[in-house]
């Protein structure tokens, strides 16, 4: 540290060195007196040589409009070598990204959760991936797209993704569901999935949110359409409706006792829950009903009372913080205050 | 049996208090000795509202049914003229007409219980014929219970809980003093005098027969 401050210090010693001072003579001094030279100007307010200034500008053509607009859109659409393996032919896989903007790890993780879900599901998610940046050329309609390779085999759900920006992507459904989810339907479910992932830091985090959230949400669509005829296919977890299926047999053993235990000692059982059950009844009903009568004695009056003497307790009310036995008021009042 | 003023224990038909000399005579002179028309539920205070006050009506109407010989009564207001709610209790019982009452069943079977809203306080107050079933504690009991509504200002509640309370208490004696009403009787029956007392150790303090009881059917 020391070193380093000692060089900073050397060098700007050894710059104040070299740096020429200016000098003055008398006529200097008497042009600057009477106003005539101003110190520096001649550094500031160096003007170009007159040949510079004099030479007409350079003859260069402006852009166009069709030009710019060119450009802007060359920069933002899919690149065109992409064109056939985005809008070509049908998917082979769920996830599409032909520009590899997800590494081979993401892909497949991504690819892998896909595919669980179209094995889960009567309606499968395709995700058309793309940079946040760019935009879809107008060439490819996507609407027209989704009809073309999704009208036949499941029912399908298109999501065009852009990668660190949900708020850009757009959903589209295969003609089987078309009919039967609503564009308004569709358009919450995306909004939803969006919200999720906006939720979420990093684009690849993003990204995971939005293909479970619209997993989710494809389960609803599938329940609206009417694809969804059994609770246990509709159970998110293969491994959980496994164990559905193990239960459901135990009860089946369970039920199948039961049932012979009922057909044993129903009877019995029953004409006895319904004795107890008159007896309680019985009881609460007589208990409801029952009159109490106390014998009467003969009571000398007190302190003059002809009817009553009997002094119970008194409580204070006035604190909620203390318990009735702490505001139990046994103060005698002997001056009668 | 305590005095209302200075809370001591009082001997049985104790025309003043031994302790502090009070007698009703002294409320008589703050209150009025001239008899006082009330209904069972008189919320003086405006402490129910009008649909409240129809349940406290029908919580102390199920007392009467289950309770043929005696009444619930309820009080709301302060003790004007000065007093602790002790005597203003023992005094309006003794000096109330109950208007919606029964005339077969007198003062001395009705239980009141005066909530004053000023000293943030409540009391229960009993008849002679109530003597012998119920004890100070018990109605602390009962208003141990309705404590948690009076703080929050749900008096009406709180009252049909301290009633429905009292009625458990009360059932209780009740079925006791079936069983065995000399124990009850004893509780209130008059001191015995001196020469009962030299009789009783002349025959080596034998049990007495005690006199059969007059029940009201």
């Amino acid at each position: 540290m020391k070193g380093l401050v000692w060089m900073l210090s050397a060098g700007l010693a050894a710059g104040a060195v070299k740096a020429p001072l200016p000098e003055w003579n008398a006529a200097d001094k008497t042009a600057v007196e009477k106003g005539e030279l101003v110190p520096g100007l001649s550094l500031l307010g160096h003007d170009l040589p007159e040949e510079d200034a004099a030479a007409p500008a350079a003859q260069v053509p402006q852009p166009t409009a069709e030009e710019l607009a060119e450009k802007e859109k060359a920069s933002t659409e899919v690149a065109e070598k992409y064109w056939d393996a985005y809008f070509g032919e049908r998917p082979t896989s769920f996830l599409v990204d032909p520009q590899g903007l997800l590494s081979t790890k993401d892909a497949r993780d991504r690819e892998s959760f896909l595919k669980y879900h179209a094995g889960d599901s009567k309606v499968d998610l395709y995700v058309y991936l793309f940079d946040g940046h760019q935009s879809i050329p107008s060439e490819a309609r996507e609407e027209e797209l989704v009809e073309r390779f999704f009208s036949e085999g499941k029912p399908a759900v298109v999501v065009y993704y852009f990668l660190g920006a949900p708020q850009k992507s757009d959903i589209y459904v295969s003609p089987q569901l078309a009919d039967s989810v609503s564009a308004a339907e569709q358009r919450r479910a995306l909004i939803s999935s969006v919200e999720e992932a906006l939720e979420k830091p990093d684009a690849l985090a993003q990204f995971e949110a939005f293909c479970v959230q619209l997993s989710i949400r494809i389960y609803w669509m599938e329940r609206a359409a009417g694809l969804v005829t059994e609770e246990v296919a509709a159970a998110p977890s293969p491994r959980r409706a496994k164990s559905h299926e193990a239960e459901a047999k135990e009860e089946s053993k369970i039920v199948v006792k039961a049932k012979e235990w009922g057909v044993q000692y129903g009877p019995s059982a029953g004409i006895m829950a319904a004795a107890i059950l008159t007896v309680v009844g019985g009881l609460a009903f007589a208990r409801r009903r029952a009159r109490y009568r106390f014998p009467v004695f003969e009571v000398a009056p007190r302190m003059g009372g002809a009817h009553a003497a009997g002094i119970g307790a008194v409580i204070s009310f006035g604190s909620t913080t203390q318990s009735p036995s702490s505001q139990r008021n046994d103060v005698p009042d002997y001056l009668g205050l | 049996m305590k005095c209302p003023r200075c809370v001591q224990v009082i001997h049985r038909g104790a025309g003043l208090c031994p302790h502090c000399g009070f007698g009703i005579a002294e409320m008589d002179a703050r209150h009025g000795k001239d008899n006082v028309s009330l209904r069972r539920l008189a919320d003086v205070a405006g402490l129910m509202r009008s649909r409240e006050r129809g349940k406290v009506q029908s919580a102390l109407d199920g007392f009467c049914r289950r309770f043929p010989q005696l009444f619930f009564a309820v009080y709301t207001g302060s003790a004007q003229g000065g007093g602790n709610l002790r005597q203003f209790g023992f005094w309006l019982l003794n000096r109330a007409a109950f208007e919606d009452v029964p005339v077969d069943r007198p003062n001395e079977a009705g239980i009141l219980l005066v909530i004053d809203p000023e000293s943030k306080s409540a009391t229960l107050t009993w008849g002679y014929h109530l003597d012998p079933f119920l004890t100070e504690e018990d109605t602390f009991v009962c208003l141990s219970r309705a404590h948690a509504y009076f703080i929050e200002g749900r008096f009406a509640e709180g009252t049909v809980v301290l009633v429905e309370q009292l009625g458990k208490i009360l059932s209780k004696r009740a079925a006791q003093a079936r069983r065995d009403p000399e124990r009850f009787e004893r509780k209130v029956a008059p001191p015995p005098r001196t020469g009962e007392i030299a009789r009783r150790i002349r025959e080596g303090h034998r049990q007495v027969p005690v006199k059969t009881t007059e029940v009201i059917p």
